[in-house]
């Protein structure tokens, strides 16, 4: 690819100015971008299938007034990493799932999904990933308002 | 003393069983294998399998996933006579593990210990005092 920095980040912002809340060009190699939540797949795929952007991982976050979903992908090229940044309401959590564009997103968000309660629409397989069978349904662990739901659990060192 | 119970005092095997350490107390264990330490000269020797073991060391804070695999190893497949013990910090009380929703309960609540190592890791000496404590501990005991 031929396309310089500010070529590429200047091609995002005008076409998908309308749908990009903040543009935050941290450093030279890090981008951050806010996105209105369903505009989240048309601007992952123009990333990863025009641009040949390299997906590396997701990460959710609870910030007590939202929850946010980033997904982090690389531009090898130019080296850039940029992320699109996703933030949902708490009350009903939901975003389009990446996984019809970009395969490699269903694990991370079978994760996001157990451990914040987001609902990722279009994820073929919504299944659990890491917690154990006996883990209550609507009991997300990562969420700041988690409480203690097994009457067995002991807290104190005990020694 | 019975001759099962010489036999074991006097060359205990050894399975390591890590409930899901971050690896620091698993590696002290095998630095005791290694020739500055060398516990193969009292009799011990890693295990490969539980079944062939005399003492079952557990590292690590016991996450609900492993607590369940523990309790079988220990209830179903550990030939009897056998002696659990718990090395580092967070086999004993979790650690900084205590608050996580993943732990909610200390390895000496899942199963019987016998001895206890402190340490984050325990020092390969520590562990070597430990197993000389427990041997003595099981000799006096019977």
């Amino acid at each position: 690819m031929s396309m310089t920095r500010e070529e590429v980040l200047n091609g995002m912002r005008t076409r998908f100015g309308d749908v990009i809340l903040d543009f935050h060009d941290k450093s030279a190699k890090r981008v951050y971008v806010e996105l209105k939540p369903g505009a989240l797949v048309p601007v992952a795929g123009h990333l990863f299938r025009e641009l040949g952007a390299r997906f590396h991982i997701a990460s959710g976050v609870d910030n007590r007034s939202q929850l946010e979903v980033l997904y982090h992908f690389s531009v090898e090229a130019l080296n850039l990493l940029v992320t699109l940044r996703v933030k949902l309401d708490k009350r009903a959590p939901r975003v389009d799932s990446l996984v019809p564009t970009i395969k490699g997103a269903a694990w991370i968000e079978r994760e996001i999904h157990e451990l914040l309660g987001i609902d990722f629409t279009g994820h073929p397989d919504q299944r659990r990933l890491l917690l154990s069978e006996e883990w209550p349904e609507g009991v997300y662990p990562l969420r700041r308002d988690y409480q203690e739901w097994d009457a067995k659990a002991i807290r104190d060192r005990g020694v | 003393m019975s001759v099962t119970m010489r036999a074991l005092l006097k060359s205990p095997w050894v399975f390591h069983l890590s409930t899901g350490s971050c690896n620091n107390c698993d590696i002290e264990v095998l630095d005791c294998l290694t020739p500055r330490f060398d516990i193969e000269r009292f009799g011990m020797r890693l295990a490969a399998s539980i079944r062939h073991a005399d003492v079952l060391l557990v590292t690590g804070s016991c996450n609900r996933k492993s607590m369940i695999r523990v309790k079988r190893i220990y209830e179903e497949q550990v030939p009897k006579p056998c002696v659990v013990v718990a090395i580092g910090e967070c086999a004993m009380s979790r650690g900084m593990f205590i608050h996580s929703y993943n732990c909610p309960q200390p390895l000496d609540r899942i199963i019987p210990v016998n001895v206890y190592i402190p340490g984050c890791p325990p020092k390969p000496e520590a562990i070597i005092a430990g197993v000389v404590k427990l041997i003595n501990k099981v000799k006096a005991s019977i």
